[in-house]
Protein backbone atom coordinates (compact mmCIF):
# COMPACT_ATOMS: atom_id res chain seq x y z
CA UNK A 1 0.00 0.00 0.00
CA UNK A 2 1.27 3.53 -0.76
CA UNK A 3 1.95 5.27 2.62
CA UNK A 4 0.65 8.83 2.99
CA UNK A 5 3.54 10.58 4.86
CA UNK A 6 3.31 13.64 7.00
CA UNK A 7 4.26 16.85 4.87
CA UNK A 8 7.75 17.10 6.44
CA UNK A 9 8.49 13.91 4.59
CA UNK A 10 7.12 14.66 1.24
CA UNK A 11 9.78 15.77 -1.54
CA UNK A 12 10.34 19.50 -1.95
CA UNK A 13 9.18 21.63 -4.73
CA UNK A 14 11.89 22.28 -6.83
CA UNK A 15 13.95 25.09 -5.96
CA UNK A 16 13.55 27.90 -8.12
CA UNK A 17 16.38 28.16 -10.93
CA UNK A 18 17.55 31.07 -13.31
CA UNK A 19 15.58 31.44 -15.79
CA UNK A 20 16.28 30.30 -19.33
CA UNK A 21 15.55 31.82 -22.83
CA UNK A 22 12.58 29.21 -23.99
CA UNK A 23 13.13 30.51 -27.06
CA UNK A 24 12.82 27.86 -30.12
CA UNK A 25 15.96 29.08 -31.44
CA UNK A 26 17.55 28.78 -28.45
CA UNK A 27 16.14 25.65 -27.53
CA UNK A 28 17.03 23.76 -31.07
CA UNK A 29 20.89 24.38 -30.23
CA UNK A 30 20.85 22.34 -26.61
CA UNK A 31 21.66 18.84 -26.61
CA UNK A 32 19.24 16.13 -25.86
CA UNK A 33 19.90 15.59 -22.54
CA UNK A 34 19.51 19.50 -21.77
CA UNK A 35 15.94 19.69 -22.95
CA UNK A 36 14.91 16.95 -21.10
CA UNK A 37 15.81 18.85 -17.76
CA UNK A 38 13.93 21.28 -18.59
CA UNK A 39 11.06 18.87 -19.69
CA UNK A 40 11.36 17.48 -16.00
CA UNK A 41 9.92 21.26 -15.27
CA UNK A 42 7.44 21.07 -17.70
CA UNK A 43 8.31 23.32 -20.28
CA UNK A 44 6.27 22.16 -23.36
CA UNK A 45 8.64 24.20 -25.54
CA UNK A 46 11.42 22.08 -24.55
CA UNK A 47 9.13 18.76 -25.15
CA UNK A 48 8.57 20.19 -28.80
CA UNK A 49 11.93 20.32 -30.13
CA UNK A 50 12.76 17.10 -28.71
CA UNK A 51 9.58 15.58 -29.95
CA UNK A 52 10.18 16.98 -33.61
CA UNK A 53 14.01 15.58 -33.14
CA UNK A 54 12.87 11.70 -32.70
CA UNK A 55 8.86 11.84 -33.81
CA UNK A 56 9.83 10.43 -37.29
CA UNK A 57 12.34 7.87 -36.19
CA UNK A 58 9.41 6.50 -33.67
CA UNK A 59 6.87 6.95 -36.64
CA UNK A 60 8.88 5.02 -38.91
CA UNK A 61 9.55 2.18 -35.80
CA UNK A 62 5.81 2.11 -35.15
CA UNK A 63 5.21 1.51 -38.56
CA UNK A 64 7.97 -1.17 -39.29
CA UNK A 65 6.04 -2.88 -36.71
CA UNK A 66 1.95 -2.17 -37.22
CA UNK A 67 1.44 -1.75 -40.32
CA UNK A 68 -1.05 0.93 -40.85
CA UNK A 69 -0.42 4.52 -40.03
CA UNK A 70 -3.76 5.63 -37.80
CA UNK A 71 -2.71 2.76 -35.54
CA UNK A 72 0.90 3.67 -35.04
CA UNK A 73 -0.06 7.10 -34.44
CA UNK A 74 -1.53 5.82 -31.69
CA UNK A 75 1.26 4.19 -30.33
CA UNK A 76 3.64 6.91 -31.18
CA UNK A 77 1.38 9.51 -29.52
CA UNK A 78 1.15 7.21 -26.64
CA UNK A 79 5.01 6.79 -26.49
CA UNK A 80 5.09 10.31 -26.74
CA UNK A 81 2.76 11.65 -23.66
CA UNK A 82 4.51 9.51 -21.72
CA UNK A 83 7.60 10.64 -22.41
CA UNK A 84 6.59 13.77 -21.39
CA UNK A 85 4.48 12.52 -18.24
CA UNK A 86 7.50 10.64 -17.02
CA UNK A 87 10.39 12.48 -18.64
CA UNK A 88 11.60 12.92 -14.77
CA UNK A 89 12.56 9.55 -14.46
CA UNK A 90 15.44 9.74 -17.49
CA UNK A 91 18.68 8.45 -16.64
CA UNK A 92 21.24 9.71 -19.22
CA UNK A 93 23.86 7.10 -17.81
CA UNK A 94 21.32 4.69 -19.30
CA UNK A 95 21.32 5.76 -22.82
CA UNK A 96 20.34 8.22 -25.15
CA UNK A 97 17.18 10.38 -25.39
CA UNK A 98 16.63 8.87 -28.71
CA UNK A 99 17.13 5.61 -28.08
CA UNK A 100 15.00 5.59 -24.50
CA UNK A 101 12.01 7.32 -26.80
CA UNK A 102 12.52 3.83 -29.36
CA UNK A 103 12.49 2.19 -26.48
CA UNK A 104 9.54 3.35 -25.33
CA UNK A 105 7.82 3.20 -28.38
CA UNK A 106 8.90 -0.43 -29.05
CA UNK A 107 7.27 -1.19 -25.80
CA UNK A 108 3.93 0.23 -26.67
CA UNK A 109 3.69 -1.15 -29.84
CA UNK A 110 4.42 -4.50 -28.93
CA UNK A 111 1.57 -3.73 -26.57
CA UNK A 112 -0.30 -3.14 -29.41
CA UNK A 113 0.22 -6.04 -31.66
CA UNK A 114 -0.57 -8.19 -28.35
CA UNK A 115 -3.91 -6.60 -27.03
CA UNK A 116 -5.47 -5.47 -30.31
CA UNK A 117 -4.50 -8.67 -32.39
CA UNK A 118 -3.57 -6.42 -35.36
CA UNK A 119 -1.10 -8.88 -36.47
CA UNK A 120 -2.69 -9.72 -39.99
CA UNK A 121 -1.27 -6.40 -41.36
CA UNK A 122 2.04 -6.50 -39.77
CA UNK A 123 5.19 -7.23 -40.84
CA UNK A 124 5.27 -5.34 -44.02
CA UNK A 125 8.62 -5.94 -45.60
CA UNK A 126 10.94 -2.73 -46.20
CA UNK A 127 9.61 -3.29 -50.73
CA UNK A 128 6.27 -3.95 -49.63
CA UNK A 129 4.80 -0.71 -47.98
CA UNK A 130 1.64 0.17 -49.52
CA UNK A 131 2.53 3.81 -49.12
CA UNK A 132 5.69 5.39 -49.80
CA UNK A 133 6.53 7.84 -46.46
CA UNK A 134 9.73 8.34 -46.91
CA UNK A 135 11.09 12.06 -46.55
CA UNK A 136 13.29 14.06 -48.42
CA UNK A 137 16.81 14.09 -46.97
CA UNK A 138 16.95 17.51 -45.38
CA UNK A 139 20.01 17.53 -42.95
CA UNK A 140 23.41 15.82 -43.13
CA UNK A 141 22.56 14.30 -39.52
CA UNK A 142 19.33 12.57 -41.50
CA UNK A 143 21.53 11.43 -44.48
CA UNK A 144 24.12 9.96 -41.91
CA UNK A 145 21.16 8.57 -39.74
CA UNK A 146 19.76 6.95 -43.11
CA UNK A 147 23.01 5.57 -43.98
CA UNK A 148 23.67 4.06 -40.44
CA UNK A 149 20.09 2.74 -41.11
CA UNK A 150 20.79 0.65 -44.41
CA UNK A 151 23.80 -0.65 -42.76
CA UNK A 152 22.23 -1.73 -40.27
CA UNK A 153 19.57 -3.43 -42.40
CA UNK A 154 22.36 -4.56 -44.46
CA UNK A 155 23.64 -6.58 -41.14
CA UNK A 156 20.31 -8.14 -40.46
CA UNK A 157 19.91 -9.24 -43.97
CA UNK A 158 23.97 -11.05 -43.93
CA UNK A 159 22.27 -13.28 -41.13
CA UNK A 160 21.52 -16.62 -41.82
CA UNK A 161 17.84 -16.47 -42.84
CA UNK A 162 16.50 -18.51 -40.08
CA UNK A 163 18.20 -16.39 -37.12
CA UNK A 164 16.85 -13.08 -39.24
CA UNK A 165 13.09 -14.72 -39.07
CA UNK A 166 13.36 -15.55 -35.46
CA UNK A 167 14.94 -11.81 -34.82
CA UNK A 168 12.45 -10.13 -37.11
CA UNK A 169 8.82 -12.00 -35.84
CA UNK A 170 10.24 -11.21 -32.24
CA UNK A 171 11.37 -7.49 -32.30
CA UNK A 172 9.02 -5.73 -35.33
CA UNK A 173 6.32 -8.47 -35.00
CA UNK A 174 6.11 -8.57 -30.83
CA UNK A 175 5.56 -12.58 -30.65
CA UNK A 176 6.68 -14.41 -27.64
CA UNK A 177 9.34 -17.07 -27.90
CA UNK A 178 7.12 -19.47 -27.25
CA UNK A 179 4.68 -17.95 -29.69
CA UNK A 180 7.73 -18.17 -32.71
CA UNK A 181 8.02 -21.76 -31.05
CA UNK A 182 4.38 -22.83 -32.07
CA UNK A 183 4.59 -21.32 -35.15
CA UNK A 184 7.64 -22.72 -36.83
CA UNK A 185 7.10 -25.58 -35.23
CA UNK A 186 10.41 -26.19 -33.65
CA UNK A 187 11.73 -26.60 -29.98
CA UNK A 188 11.59 -23.50 -27.77
CA UNK A 189 15.52 -23.78 -27.14
CA UNK A 190 16.28 -23.51 -31.00
CA UNK A 191 14.50 -20.90 -31.09
CA UNK A 192 16.46 -18.95 -28.42
CA UNK A 193 19.19 -20.62 -29.87
CA UNK A 194 18.64 -18.77 -32.44
CA UNK A 195 17.84 -15.18 -31.56
CA UNK A 196 21.25 -15.58 -29.93
CA UNK A 197 23.83 -16.30 -32.33
CA UNK A 198 21.80 -13.83 -34.59
CA UNK A 199 22.29 -10.61 -32.02
CA UNK A 200 25.95 -11.97 -31.29
CA UNK A 201 26.95 -12.40 -34.96
CA UNK A 202 24.86 -8.34 -35.36
CA UNK A 203 26.78 -7.62 -32.77
CA UNK A 204 30.59 -8.47 -34.11
CA UNK A 205 29.37 -6.84 -37.04
CA UNK A 206 27.59 -3.81 -36.22
CA UNK A 207 31.53 -3.29 -34.12
CA UNK A 208 33.42 -3.95 -37.25
CA UNK A 209 31.45 -1.05 -38.87
CA UNK A 210 31.27 1.08 -35.55
CA UNK A 211 27.27 1.64 -35.34
CA UNK A 212 27.26 0.89 -31.91
CA UNK A 213 28.40 3.69 -29.68
CA UNK B 1 25.71 -9.35 -4.25
CA UNK B 2 26.21 -10.18 -8.19
CA UNK B 3 27.94 -13.30 -8.77
CA UNK B 4 29.35 -14.89 -12.38
CA UNK B 5 28.14 -17.69 -13.16
CA UNK B 6 28.97 -18.84 -16.54
CA UNK B 7 27.08 -22.09 -16.03
CA UNK B 8 23.90 -20.74 -15.38
CA UNK B 9 20.98 -22.36 -16.49
CA UNK B 10 19.06 -18.86 -17.19
CA UNK B 11 21.71 -17.45 -19.80
CA UNK B 12 19.88 -18.80 -22.69
CA UNK B 13 16.70 -15.82 -21.55
CA UNK B 14 19.07 -12.99 -22.68
CA UNK B 15 18.40 -12.79 -26.09
CA UNK B 16 14.69 -13.18 -25.97
CA UNK B 17 14.76 -10.80 -23.40
CA UNK B 18 16.47 -7.63 -25.09
CA UNK B 19 13.97 -8.70 -28.06
CA UNK B 20 10.80 -8.66 -25.50
CA UNK B 21 10.46 -11.93 -26.48
CA UNK B 22 9.64 -13.45 -23.11
CA UNK B 23 6.28 -14.17 -22.12
CA UNK B 24 4.48 -12.16 -19.48
CA UNK B 25 5.32 -13.88 -16.21
CA UNK B 26 9.07 -14.86 -17.01
CA UNK B 27 10.12 -11.26 -17.51
CA UNK B 28 9.59 -10.38 -13.95
CA UNK B 29 11.40 -13.68 -12.81
CA UNK B 30 14.24 -12.96 -15.33
CA UNK B 31 14.57 -9.35 -13.82
CA UNK B 32 15.18 -10.72 -10.42
CA UNK B 33 17.44 -13.02 -11.56
CA UNK B 34 19.50 -10.25 -13.33
CA UNK B 35 19.71 -8.74 -10.12
CA UNK B 36 21.82 -11.39 -8.71
CA UNK B 37 23.68 -13.18 -11.79
CA UNK B 38 26.74 -11.51 -13.47
CA UNK B 39 27.10 -13.36 -16.38
CA UNK B 40 23.11 -13.02 -17.44
CA UNK B 41 23.62 -9.43 -16.29
CA UNK B 42 26.83 -9.08 -19.04
CA UNK B 43 24.98 -10.84 -21.60
CA UNK B 44 22.42 -8.21 -21.46
CA UNK B 45 24.46 -5.09 -21.33
CA UNK B 46 26.57 -7.14 -24.58
CA UNK B 47 22.99 -7.94 -26.59
CA UNK B 48 20.81 -4.75 -25.26
CA UNK B 49 22.30 -2.04 -27.73
CA UNK B 50 21.99 -5.21 -30.85
CA UNK B 51 18.28 -4.66 -30.12
CA UNK B 52 18.29 -1.09 -29.57
CA UNK B 53 19.59 -0.68 -32.96
CA UNK B 54 17.33 -2.45 -34.26
CA UNK B 55 15.03 0.42 -33.81
CA UNK B 56 16.83 2.40 -35.96
CA UNK B 57 17.45 0.23 -38.63
CA UNK B 58 13.90 0.72 -40.46
CA UNK B 59 12.66 2.75 -43.31
CA UNK B 60 12.32 6.31 -42.65
CA UNK B 61 9.02 7.22 -42.89
CA UNK B 62 7.25 10.51 -41.81
CA UNK B 63 5.01 11.30 -38.97
CA UNK B 64 1.72 13.72 -39.71
CA UNK B 65 1.56 16.98 -38.68
CA UNK B 66 -1.97 15.83 -36.90
CA UNK B 67 0.04 13.56 -34.91
CA UNK B 68 2.51 16.55 -33.93
CA UNK B 69 -0.58 18.63 -33.23
CA UNK B 70 -2.46 16.39 -30.77
CA UNK B 71 0.33 15.66 -28.91
CA UNK B 72 1.62 19.14 -28.43
CA UNK B 73 -2.19 20.07 -27.66
CA UNK B 74 -2.29 17.42 -24.55
CA UNK B 75 1.68 18.83 -23.24
CA UNK B 76 0.38 22.29 -23.38
CA UNK B 77 -2.68 22.17 -21.57
CA UNK B 78 -1.13 19.56 -19.54
CA UNK B 79 2.07 22.25 -18.72
CA UNK B 80 -0.25 25.05 -18.38
CA UNK B 81 -2.11 23.24 -15.34
CA UNK B 82 1.48 22.27 -13.99
CA UNK B 83 2.51 25.46 -13.89
CA UNK B 84 -0.72 27.14 -13.12
CA UNK B 85 -0.56 24.71 -9.95
CA UNK B 86 2.59 25.99 -8.62
CA UNK B 87 0.97 28.84 -6.16
CA UNK B 88 -1.52 26.46 -4.88
CA UNK B 89 0.92 23.50 -4.78
CA UNK B 90 0.42 23.41 -0.33
CA UNK B 91 -2.97 24.25 -0.39
CA UNK B 92 -4.83 21.13 0.72
CA UNK B 93 -8.41 20.61 -0.61
CA UNK B 94 -11.42 21.75 1.80
CA UNK B 95 -13.23 18.46 2.40
CA UNK B 96 -17.07 18.72 2.84
CA UNK B 97 -18.05 18.42 6.68
CA UNK B 98 -20.39 15.50 6.24
CA UNK B 99 -18.35 13.47 4.02
CA UNK B 100 -16.06 14.07 6.43
CA UNK B 101 -17.95 13.13 9.63
CA UNK B 102 -18.32 9.39 7.48
CA UNK B 103 -15.01 8.90 6.12
CA UNK B 104 -12.36 10.76 8.21
CA UNK B 105 -9.27 8.52 6.37
CA UNK B 106 -10.39 10.52 3.11
CA UNK B 107 -10.10 14.15 4.93
CA UNK B 108 -6.94 12.66 6.52
CA UNK B 109 -5.68 11.62 3.54
CA UNK B 110 -6.46 14.28 1.36
CA UNK B 111 -4.73 17.29 4.09
CA UNK B 112 -1.80 14.57 3.97
CA UNK B 113 -1.47 14.88 0.07
CA UNK B 114 1.53 17.09 -0.53
CA UNK B 115 2.98 15.00 -3.11
CA UNK B 116 1.94 16.31 -6.67
CA UNK B 117 -0.75 18.53 -5.37
CA UNK B 118 -2.22 19.96 -8.64
CA UNK B 119 -5.55 21.90 -8.54
CA UNK B 120 -7.15 23.15 -11.88
CA UNK B 121 -9.20 22.89 -14.73
CA UNK B 122 -8.12 23.62 -17.89
CA UNK B 123 -10.63 23.75 -21.33
CA UNK B 124 -9.72 22.87 -24.44
CA UNK B 125 -11.66 24.05 -27.09
CA UNK B 126 -11.60 21.03 -29.69
CA UNK B 127 -13.37 23.45 -32.53
CA UNK B 128 -16.94 24.33 -32.86
CA UNK B 129 -18.26 20.40 -33.79
CA UNK B 130 -16.88 18.98 -31.10
CA UNK B 131 -17.66 18.52 -27.38
CA UNK B 132 -15.53 20.56 -25.11
CA UNK B 133 -13.07 18.77 -23.46
CA UNK B 134 -12.29 19.74 -19.59
CA UNK B 135 -8.91 18.58 -17.97
CA UNK B 136 -8.62 18.41 -13.73
CA UNK B 137 -5.05 17.59 -12.64
CA UNK B 138 -5.76 15.50 -9.79
CA UNK B 139 -3.95 14.98 -6.21
CA UNK B 140 -1.31 12.28 -6.12
CA UNK B 141 -0.42 11.18 -2.85
CA UNK B 142 2.18 8.29 -4.55
CA UNK B 143 5.82 8.26 -4.52
CA UNK B 144 7.99 8.38 -6.66
CA UNK B 145 7.90 12.36 -6.84
CA UNK B 146 6.52 13.11 -10.34
CA UNK B 147 3.12 10.75 -10.32
CA UNK B 148 0.41 12.57 -12.13
CA UNK B 149 -2.73 12.25 -12.96
CA UNK B 150 -5.03 13.93 -14.95
CA UNK B 151 -9.40 13.62 -15.33
CA UNK B 152 -10.38 14.56 -18.80
CA UNK B 153 -14.12 15.27 -19.73
CA UNK B 154 -16.01 15.19 -23.17
CA UNK B 155 -19.55 15.54 -23.19
CA UNK B 156 -20.66 12.98 -20.94
CA UNK B 157 -17.34 10.75 -21.16
CA UNK B 158 -14.81 10.96 -19.02
CA UNK B 159 -11.53 9.30 -18.23
CA UNK B 160 -9.06 9.00 -16.09
CA UNK B 161 -4.97 9.24 -17.09
CA UNK B 162 -2.43 8.21 -14.30
CA UNK B 163 1.33 8.41 -14.98
CA UNK B 164 4.34 7.72 -12.50
CA UNK B 165 1.78 5.88 -10.18
CA UNK B 166 3.40 3.08 -7.43
CA UNK B 167 1.98 -0.71 -8.42
CA UNK B 168 -0.77 -1.44 -6.01
CA UNK B 169 0.24 -3.92 -3.10
CA UNK B 170 0.85 -7.04 -3.98
CA UNK B 171 -2.77 -8.93 -3.81
CA UNK B 172 -4.55 -5.68 -4.52
CA UNK B 173 -5.63 -3.28 -7.25
CA UNK B 174 -6.93 0.15 -7.80
CA UNK B 175 -10.39 0.94 -7.44
CA UNK B 176 -12.28 4.26 -8.55
CA UNK B 177 -14.98 5.66 -6.99
CA UNK B 178 -17.23 8.27 -7.01
CA UNK B 179 -17.80 10.69 -4.45
CA UNK B 180 -20.86 13.27 -4.12
CA UNK B 181 -21.08 15.79 -1.54
CA UNK B 182 -22.23 14.70 1.85
CA UNK B 183 -22.27 11.44 0.74
CA UNK B 184 -19.93 8.26 0.76
CA UNK B 185 -17.88 7.51 -1.97
CA UNK B 186 -19.53 5.26 -4.58
CA UNK B 187 -17.34 1.98 -5.65
CA UNK B 188 -17.37 1.19 -9.44
CA UNK B 189 -16.73 -1.52 -11.88
CA UNK B 190 -13.35 0.48 -12.79
CA UNK B 191 -10.82 -1.82 -11.63
CA UNK B 192 -7.30 -1.24 -12.99
CA UNK B 193 -3.73 -1.93 -12.39
CA UNK B 194 -0.72 0.21 -13.81
CA UNK B 195 2.07 -0.34 -16.72
CA UNK B 196 5.66 -0.91 -15.07
CA UNK B 197 6.17 3.01 -15.63
CA UNK B 198 3.04 3.45 -13.32
CA UNK B 199 1.03 4.65 -16.42
CA UNK B 200 -2.75 3.71 -16.99
CA UNK B 201 -5.95 5.24 -18.53
CA UNK B 202 -9.26 4.08 -16.93
CA UNK B 203 -12.79 4.85 -18.21
CA UNK B 204 -14.74 6.59 -15.77
CA UNK B 205 -17.90 4.49 -15.80
CA UNK B 206 -21.41 5.77 -14.80
CA UNK B 207 -23.26 9.87 -14.61
CA UNK B 208 -20.46 12.60 -13.03
CA UNK B 209 -23.49 14.50 -12.76
CA UNK B 210 -23.10 15.43 -8.97
CA UNK B 211 -20.10 13.84 -8.48
CA UNK B 212 -17.46 16.40 -6.16
CA UNK B 213 -14.51 13.81 -6.48
CA UNK B 214 -13.09 10.63 -8.45
CA UNK B 215 -10.60 8.84 -6.42
CA UNK B 216 -8.36 5.75 -6.36
CA UNK B 217 -8.10 3.70 -3.54
CA UNK B 218 -5.86 0.20 -3.49
CA UNK B 219 -8.28 -2.75 -2.63
CA UNK B 220 -8.53 -6.32 -2.49
CA UNK B 221 -8.83 -7.98 -5.91
CA UNK B 222 -12.25 -7.75 -7.20
CA UNK B 223 -12.78 -4.38 -5.49
CA UNK B 224 -14.19 -3.53 -2.61
CA UNK B 225 -17.86 -1.93 -2.18
CA UNK B 226 -16.39 0.56 0.77
CA UNK B 227 -13.06 2.19 0.74
CA UNK B 228 -10.67 -0.09 2.88
CA UNK B 229 -7.62 2.09 2.59
CA UNK B 230 -6.99 5.89 2.06
CA UNK B 231 -7.68 7.47 -1.58
CA UNK B 232 -4.07 7.85 -3.60
CA UNK B 233 -5.73 9.81 -6.02
CA UNK B 234 -8.40 12.27 -5.71
CA UNK B 235 -9.67 14.48 -8.73
CA UNK B 236 -11.52 17.73 -7.38
CA UNK B 237 -14.21 18.82 -9.65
Amino acid sequence: MIDLKPDTDMPKPLKVKPRIDLSPAKLRKLADEELMELVCRNEAVAFEVVMERHVDAAFSLAYRMIGRRSLAEDVVQEALLSLWRTGARYDRSRGSVRNWILGITHHRAVDALRRDGVRTSKNVSDEGLGERLEAPERTDAEAVRRDEARELRSALGELPAEQTQVIELAYFGGFTHTEIAAMLDLPIGTVKGRMRLGLEKMRGRLDTLEVLR
Amino acid sequence: MSRYDSDCGERGQAAAYVLQALERGEVERYREHLDGCAACSADVARLQPVADSLATSVPHAVASQELRARVMASVRSEAELLHAAGAAADRPEPARARWRARRPQFLIAAVAMGVGLLIGVAVIDTGSQAPTTHVTSAQVASLPLGAKAVLRQTGSHAELVVSGVSQPPRGEIYELWLARAGAAPEPTSALFGVTRAGDASVNVPGDLAGVHQVMVTAEPLGGSSHPTSSPIIVATL
